[in-house]
């Protein structure tokens, strides 16, 4: 057993499973969608990045690209949250709640396709 | 570069072909253009002056009236003179537009002009292989097991045959790597160039047609042409082997008679090796269980040719006793005992078929190989046979014969030539094996239980890898930091290192130095070339070993290596070599 790759995978499969809580519930009802499951979001997120930042192989380079491609759009969703809420004072309107989480919906595709390539790897090694 | 001219031919022929159409076509469309411009269409109803089309609208008119389209009379109604006029335009240039058609058809069909597409298609494709590369001249029975091999080895060809059907036939076998195949003469420079001979990624020419003139033909333009090139070529003529040989350079000369009495040769004396043999050639039902084992005495050979010759002198240096049956009466000199005339009841038992310990049918009809078979048997069930078969047609027969040892010239010269390609080590793995020394029996005995234990009824495939950076990167670095790699750790499987791998090392070749079945220590150097027998997974697997630092870490320590950053720190804080 491979520790390394024991701690790796419970944050990268962690980091779908928060995406997607957040990401269920009605588009743009803001009670639907928790400020602090965004948070977690998107520190799990950072955190399987920063597992993955050194892997020299061709799989580790591909499983980076998707991580930072997660953080990007998540980091884009809680700025606009941040702008909404405390700079212009507009608070959580349906448009702004449904930007928020359509936002957050890209992460969690790329965290889908970080998921299928751990797994793919894991099976190919296997044969 | 020549295909370059190639193209300039090919785009030459079309264009002097369609010279006169196409100069008829123009002035059709001139004349009709500039008639309809001059031609008084209906009066302005204003100003009463007749109306003109303008050129732009006289060409668009043309256009759809040429090809037949017939949008009708746009953008104005037409006055009944532009409408006779339009009649004139529309049936010359139909005409034109036939008679350019018809020449491109003509094209088309003119053989000269397939040919000449045919051969910049064949070049072209040839030019878009990038991975290194055979020729192949002569697509019989020999060429197209050796390119079907070379295809399961992922080893692409160029193939040139003078027999069209067979090229026909090449380009609907289905192939896992790019085949070309031209139909044309194979001793043509011209046709050499077109197949790669000149191209630095083309490796070795395999010179296979049925006729040993050309063979010799297409080696010397070869050898001239590239200097640098390998030359594989079948000969079954003396004269023929000494020229080849002093062409220079690389050149192996494949006989198949002298092949098949080599193995029979070794097989008489060393059991286990054309079991061996014939298991890694992967002949059908060939299991390492079965031993062949031509027995000593006296010999029956039918039929005195190259066959007959080549295995009699085998028998002559082993002391055996033959009696040779051969309609010629002209190579009697030097034969002890030799019976004219066919192998038939009669002269079989002039040769005293009830006290012979083995029969060879050897002569170059298969029909009368196997009535020498069923005779032979007549008289003595329990006689060893040798079968030569030369047609593969005939194959059902031959395996349903039951014979000891069947031979077939083209199936030896083909896995001869591909040992050749893909393992040219397994030569020197032979000859240490049947060296007359008491303990190489039970060194090939115990390659056989090895191999049987490991591969067993798995199909065998010989790897022979070159380590050098390209392809295995992994040991390469290792060994560039200071670290050794020895084959036995090679030989653990990447996934659970305490299992090994289904594979069988037989020769390293290291700068000079030939190490036959090294041992598990032996430390690999930057540019070994090692030789190994494995199945399909094994091979896979290795050569993931070889290329995965992480992989390679994993087998050599057991632990797997950090692979982030995080991890590699925590590993050296924490005083260990990998988590």
């Amino acid at each position: 057993m491979n520790l390394e790759k024991v701690i790796f995978g419970f944050f990268v499969v962690l980091a779908l499973t928060l995406n997607f809580g957040f990401f269920l519930g009605e588009m743009d009802n803001p009670a639907h969608h928790n400020v602090f499951e965004l948070f977690a979001v998107i520190l799990v997120n950072f955190i399987a990045t920063g597992l993955k930042l050194g892997d020299r192989s061709q799989i580790g380079a591909v499983l980076l690209a998707t991580s930072l491609v997660a953080d990007l759009q998540l980091i884009a969703a809680i700025m606009y949250w941040t702008y909404a809420v405390h700079i212009i004072q507009m608070g959580l309107t349906p448009a702004v709640t449904s930007s928020i989480v359509s936002l957050s919906g890209g992460a969690l595709l790329a965290n889908i396709v970080s998921t299928i390539i751990l797994v793919t790897e894991t099976l190919m090694s296997r044969l | 570069m020549s295909g370059a001219v190639d193209l300039g031919r090919v785009t030459f022929i079309v264009m002097r072909e369609m010279r006169w159409p196409l100069i008829m076509i123009i002035c059709v469309y001139a004349v009709s253009i500039l008639g309809m411009v001059f031609t008084p269409g209906i009066p302005d109803v204003i100003t009463g002056k007749p109306q003109h089309m303008s050129i732009f609208h006289a060409f668009y008119f043309m256009t759809y009236t040429a090809t037949t389209t017939g949008f009708g009379e746009i953008p104005l109604e037409f006055s009944n003179a532009q409408r006779l006029w339009a009649m004139v335009c529309l049936y010359i240039s139909v005409i034109a537009w036939l008679y350019a058609v018809g020449a491109i058809i003509h094209l088309l069909q003119n053989p000269f002009f397939i040919r000449a597409l045919s051969e910049w298609q064949f070049s072209r494709r040839v030019r878009h292989i990038h991975s290194p590369f055979f020729i192949i001249c002569g697509f019989g029975d020999t060429g197209s097991v050796l390119a079907r091999n070379l295809s399961d080895y992922g080893l692409p060809c160029s193939v040139i045959d003078i027999n069209e059907e067979r090229i026909k036939a090449l380009q609907l076998r289905n192939y896992n790597v790019a085949m070309p195949g031209l139909c044309g003469d194979a001793s043509v420079p011209k046709h050499l160039i077109d197949a790669g001979l000149m191209l630095p990624n083309c490796k070795k020419i395999i010179a296979i047609t049925s006729n040993e003139e050309v063979n010799l033909k297409i080696s010397a333009l070869a050898r001239i042409l590239n200097p640098n090139i390998c030359i594989i070529t079948m000969s079954k003529v003396e004269v023929f082997e000494d020229t080849l040989a002093t062409l220079g350079g690389e050149v192996h000369i494949v006989d198949p008679f002298k092949t098949f009495a080599k193995v029979l040769s070794a097989a008489m004396h060393h059991p286990g090796f054309s079991t061996l043999n014939k298991w890694l050639v992967r002949e059908k039902g060939a299991t390492l269980d079965y031993y062949v084992h031509p027995p000593m005495g006296k010999w029956i050979i039918c039929g005195y040719g190259r066959m007959g010759y080549e295995v009699n002198r085998v028998f002559a240096k082993y002391g055996i006793e033959t009696a040779i049956i051969d309609p010629n009466t002209n190579n009697k000199s030097g034969v002890d005992n030799y019976i004219i005339g066919r192998a038939t009841a009669k002269t079989l038992v002039t040769a005293k078929i009830d006290d012979a310990i083995g029969i060879l049918a050897g002569t170059n009809d298969d029909g009368h190989n196997l009535g020498i078979l069923l005779n032979s048997r007549h008289f003595n069930p329990n006689i060893f046979t040798i079968l030569r078969q030369n047609h593969h047609q005939n194959e059902m027969a031959f395996i349903s014969s039951n014979a000891d040892m069947i031979m077939q010239p083209t199936l030896v010269t083909a896995r001869r030539i591909l040992f050749l390609l893909i393992a040219p080590l397994l030569k020197v793995f032979f000859h240490y094996l049947m060296e007359d020394k008491p303990e190489r029996m039970q060194e090939m005995e115990a390659v056989i239980i090895n191999l049987k234990q490991t591969i067993g009824t798995k199909k065998p495939h010989l790897i022979t890898i070159h380590f050098k950076p390209e392809n295995s990167k992994a040991v390469i670095d290792a060994l560039n930091a200071g670290k050794d790699v020895t084959l036995g750790d090679l030989m653990r499987d990447p996934d659970n290192r305490n299992r090994n791998l289904e594979l069988v090392f037989f020769v390293v070749k290291s700068g000079d130095k030939v190490i036959v079945l090294p041992p598990n220590d032996y430390k690999i150097k930057p540019h070994d070339q090692l030789l190994f027998c494995g199945t399909a997974s094994a091979q896979r697997l290795f050569n993931a070993t070889i290329n995965s630092e992480y992989k390679l870490f994993y087998i050599q320590n057991g632990v797997f290596m950090p692979r982030s950053w995080i991890a590699q720190w925590l590993v050296k804080k924490t005083n260990r070599i990998g988590v």
